[in-house]
């Protein structure tokens, strides 16, 4: 049976539903991300989990025992938050100590648990501090060390580090990534931001709506996207309107504009021959050259409308033939890109079988 | 290891230098009033406290010896504690409850609060009167549902002046209460009950320490407000709990001693100031800032 099971789980809060049917389960030591954007039920399905909120429906089993009716308290859970709640009052010490006094342990093994956790989150030396002393990135570590401090079995983490600068949030990234790997603690962590759910995580989960779109690997959902929201939030992506022409095994052929006819695009979400749907591209699939690029790869003509330089690669805006607006990414020192500029007529080339078409 | 509070605000020299002459000119009019108004009577109270009858330290010696003013010094300090405290334990959740409740039920709970400040003391007074009394309407009503057999004494005595104080007293707590209650990010509330700790532990440990400059604050302010209260003690309390004010008040007008009257005057201003100088050095400065 695996680890922690969320089921069905629903909130309403008057007429509006925050989550509408979230089903996961996540194995011991997975480190899951839900990611979504804001509104999108995966912080609320977190603060279920905290016991702050009571779900509308549906239940949650940790170890094959209901969470539900159990108070925050006595959940045994730990949670890094969005915003710092070290107790401004308490230190450092005294704030990883916390959760070990209420539950009333002997100070000897306070004392040693304390260290330890100052030692796992790398602040030795920082115990007599007070919060207020410490910058934002010293803090949300004692909060994390705070919350490890008795060995929940699972960890919360909600955005914990949105409030940092970013060559600073990837600092912590690389230690929380450490730490997990150290204490083997199972992690749910809720982000907006695609990079940090790709860079931390075993699977993710999509959030869209209060429902879960997709979960899987990065990788897998980078590739296979299960929806046009998951394609658009997870990595990079153009859209390029067009027609199915027929519907076959998860494959399609469509047409785009009056002239270009393209078979074998791999389908998602079952559309009818007839119907319009929506091209999904990878910008750094997608070949450029001037003319046509070649047999084997289907070609859209485009007119530049913007190149920008951005150190390793080259990102070039375009324009469709039939009027969308494409993003291209070329390696540094691409031959056709050195000489490109705005107005100039390319064609964009890519595999059909790498591409995606989502029904609309 | 350098505070951030000492890094972040000026030394007070520095920080006298920064007002300019002409700030100082605006504050001239209210230097005045209090100058007529306050300080030159309080300065005549105590030249005639050590000149009437006679010149010396004569009122003060018959003052402090006696142990009838002793007994309602000690009368002043119990009350304004006891009301202190009464006060603290009512107001405390009321401006917790305040700072959680939605806006709209707040907004009503403070005009509630506010109007009843705005009410005429004397009115309020003579209301807790009319209700504490024998035949008032708590005791009919305690006779009529048979939980007594004898009218409680609820007035003309330290349990009138109690409540009657204590009432009066409310919004002064609640408010600076409800102040720092507010400031505090309800998340750190959840992050203790996740850490395993029982609502009353999370009470204890963290909002109580948390809102610690807020209740100094409201109960000093309290406690001072009591030494000297005039109108509910003597409406509200009998001959046996007699209060300082009210003793000054008799020196004055019915004994026409102002010596007596200004001495035991002064000795309430000096408690009062040395209060408000152990409070400044303990909480004054930003101690609990940064959060």
């Amino acid at each position: 049976m695996s680890f922690l099971q969320i089921r069905a789980l629903r909130k309403d809060y008057g007429i509006v539903t925050a989550v509408r049917d979230v089903n996961l389960t996540v194995e011991r030591g997975e480190f899951m991300t839900f990611l979504g954007p804001s509104g999108s039920g995966k912080s609320t399905t977190l603060y279920i989990l905290a016991g702050f909120e009571n779900p509308t429906a549906g239940d949650i089993l940790l170890d094959g025992e209901s969470l539900i009716s159990t108070p925050s308290h006595k959940r045994n859970i730990g949670m890094v938050f969005q915003r710092y709640t070290l107790f401004p009052h308490l230190s450092v010490g005294e704030n990883i100590a916390f959760p070990l006094k209420v539950r009333r342990l002997p100070k000897a093994e306070i004392d040693a648990k304390v260290k330890k956790m100052l030692k796992l989150v790398r602040l030795e030396g920082f115990e007599d501090r007070k919060p207020a002393q410490m910058s934002g990135g010293q803090q949300q570590r004692v909060a994390l060390a705070r919350a490890l401090a008795y060995d929940p079995p699972v960890l919360l983490m909600d955005e914990p580090l949105s409030a940092l600068d970013k060559k600073l949030r990837e600092e912590i990234q690389h230690e929380i990534r450490r730490i997990h790997q150290e204490t083997e603690v199972t992690i749910l962590y809720v982000t907006h931001d695609q990079e940090e759910a790709l860079r931390l995580s075993d699977r993710i989960a999509v959030f869209s709506r209060g429902v879960i779109d997709q979960i899987g690997t990065g990788p897998e959902l980078y590739a296979n996207p299960a929806t046009r929201f998951v394609a658009e939030f997870v990595g990079d992506s153009d859209f390029v309107d067009c027609r199915i022409l027929s519907a076959q095994n998860g494959r399609a052929d469509i047409s785009i504009g009056s002239s270009l006819t393209i078979r074998g695009v791999p389908m998602h979400g079952g559309g009818a021959a007839g119907g319009m749907a929506a091209l999904m591209l990878r910008p750094e699939r997608l070949s450029l050259a001037r003319g046509s690029v070649g047999e084997g790869t289907a070609n859209l003509a485009a007119t530049v409308t913007d190149i920008a330089f951005l150190g390793s690669n080259i990102h070039v805006a375009a324009a469709a033939e039939t009027g969308e607006a494409l993003s291209v990414r070329l390696p540094f020192g691409h031959e056709a890109a050195s000489s490109l500029a705005r107005g100039d007529m390319v064609s964009l080339g890519f595999d059909p079988a790498s591409a995606h078409v989502f029904s609309a | 290891m350098v505070l951030l509070t000492e890094r972040d605000s000026p030394p007070p020299a520095a920080r006298l230098r920064l007002v300019r002459p002409m700030n100082f000119a605006l504050t001239v009019p209210a230097l005045l009033l209090l100058v007529v108004f306050f300080i030159l009577p309080v300065l005549s109270l105590l030249l005639r406290s050590v000149m009437e009858p006679e010149p010396g330290l004569g009122n003060y010696a018959a003052l402090l010896g006696s142990t009838t003013y002793l007994k309602i010094f000690l009368n002043t300090f119990v009350v304004s504690a006891l009301v202190t405290v009464v006060t603290l334990a009512i107001g405390f959740p009321v401006a917790w409850a305040l700072a959680i409740m939605p806006s709209r039920l707040s907004s009503i709970v403070f005009a509630i609060l506010l109007l009843s400040m705005w009410t005429n003391l004397l009115t309020r007074t003579y209301a807790w009167m009319v209700l504490l009394q024998r035949t008032g309407v708590i005791n009919k009503t305690l006779m009529g549902l048979g939980l007594i057999s004898e009218p409680l004494p609820l007035v003309n005595n330290l349990t009138g002046v109690t409540i009657g104080m204590t009432y009066i007293m409310l919004p002064f707590i609640i408010l600076p209460l409800y102040g720092v209650i507010r400031k505090i990010d309800p998340a750190i509330l959840q992050a203790a009950a996740l850490c395993g700790a029982t609502r009353w532990q999370a009470l204890t440990r963290v909002l109580i320490p948390l809102a610690a400059p807020g209740m100094v604050s409201g109960a000093l302010m309290v406690f001072v407000m009591s030494l000297g209260y005039f109108v509910t003690p003597a409406l509200l309390g009998g001959t046996a709990n007699m209060m300082l004010a009210e003793l000054i008040a008799q020196f004055v007008q019915s004994l026409v001693n102002w010596g007596m009257g200004g001495a035991a005057a002064l000795v309430l201003l000096v408690v009062t100031l040395t209060l408000y100088a152990i409070q400044l050095r303990l909480f004054g400065t930003a101690r609990m800032e940064g959060r």
